[in-house]
């Protein structure tokens, strides 16, 4: 494997609260990577800091608003770089860098705008049952709301080109989001394609990660914003 | 009689839902939130100074009693307004979110000496 640090790939990475591993998922990333953009969601700890002192650039809401936004902002940021292909990637380190680089090559190949990650096609260490079984409901009102057929959802790996960059517009500031992309992807009928992802559930991510309850606040402003728009 | 209630409830808990999410914020619909108010608030007074009324009320539409027409009124008031509000704070949220992504954008490329495209 080439250990060229790619030049033409922004990873933007929606940071809230990571100070204790951001440093160290940064400088793993940098290292294949020229181009990181860290959105730093108004976070309470030395976050910034910790960002501050790599060569990831940085990118500070002054207030928290939410994955989504954080997202839609390292987007319309990275954008201005020349770069070819945009990454989305969690802060907590739960992805690694061998997808990213089998989703790019995928990416590459021309046949799809954008390449989205999923758990339940891969091997996923450490994920407990309900956590398997709330993801799975998700998966299935997102589908029902998209129109797309997906495995996983609620995955922050994606990889897509500059079309789907220039496109996307994401509204639902917070973890709505991520049934709110493919909905994206329907409407404007990017060519999508799914490809298994290894997730490693830490202790550290676990603790993390979003409680179940929250996707009935997702599954509610979705219904909504379907209803409004 | 009692099926012509149900009717009129459900259809008006439908049709508050619809109006309140898709409205958009037009003068109209601000005008007739405000004739609802007013309405709501005249009956509200005849129903003090003539208890009986609101029973005859009642009875044109097959409830049994006036205070459970107040009841149905009041629970779809309360929810027209818990959905109206709840839709007012996106709105104000997400125009917040726009600005604060402007300043963070704006900062950062000074930051970084990014010129706009």
């Amino acid at each position: 494997m080439s250990r060229a640090v790619r030049e033409d790939v922004a990873i933007i990475i929606p940071v809230y609260n990571e100070a204790r591993v951001i440093g160290t998922v940064l400088k793993h990333v940098l290292k294949h990577f020229k181009y990181v953009v860290c959105v730093d969601d108004g976070s309470s700890d030395a976050s910034y800091d910790e960002i501050a002192k790599t060569k990831a650039y940085v990118v500070e809401h002054p207030i928290n608003m939410g994955q989504g936004a954080a997202l839609q902002t390292g987007l319309e940021f990275s954008r201005q770089l020349s770069v070819n292909y945009f990454v989305t990637f969690d802060a907590d380190g739960q992805h690694r860098i061998e997808d990213v680089k089998a989703m790019l090559s995928e990416i590459e190949a021309g046949d799809h705008d954008i390449i989205l990650g999923s758990r339940f096609m891969g091997e996923t260490v450490g994920m407990s049952g309900t956590k398997r079984a709330v993801l799975k409901a998700a998966i299935r009102f997102s589908n029902a709301t998209s129109g797309l057929v997906l495995t996983d959802a609620h995955n922050g790996l994606r990889v897509f080109n500059r079309v789907v960059a220039e496109g996307m517009q994401i509204t639902l500031p917070d973890m709505g989001h991520a049934s709110e992309i493919p909905e994206i992807i329907a409407e404007k009928q990017f060519r999508y394609k799914e490809v298994p992802v290894t997730i490693e559930y830490t202790d550290y991510s676990k603790a993390k990660g979003q409680s179940i309850l929250n996707a009935v606040n997702i599954g509610f402003d979705t219904l909504l914003r379907k209803v409004t728009r | 009689m009692i099926i012509i209630i149900q009717a009129i409830v459900i259809l008006a808990a439908l049709g508050l839902v619809v109006f309140v999410l898709a409205g958009r914020q037009t003068h109209a619909v601000l005008a007739w939130k405000k004739i609802a108010l007013c309405l709501l608030a005249v009956a509200m007074m005849v129903a003090v100074l003539f208890p009986e009324s609101t029973n005859h009320v009642a009875h044109l539409f097959g409830v049994g009693r006036g205070a459970d027409l107040l009841l149905y009124i009041l629970t779809l008031a309360f929810i027209a307004y818990v959905l109206n509000n709840y839709l007012r704070e996106q709105r104000e949220k997400d125009r917040l979110f726009r600005l604060a992504r402007k300043v963070a954008l704006i900062e950062a490329n000074e930051r970084y000496s990014i010129s706009k495209k």
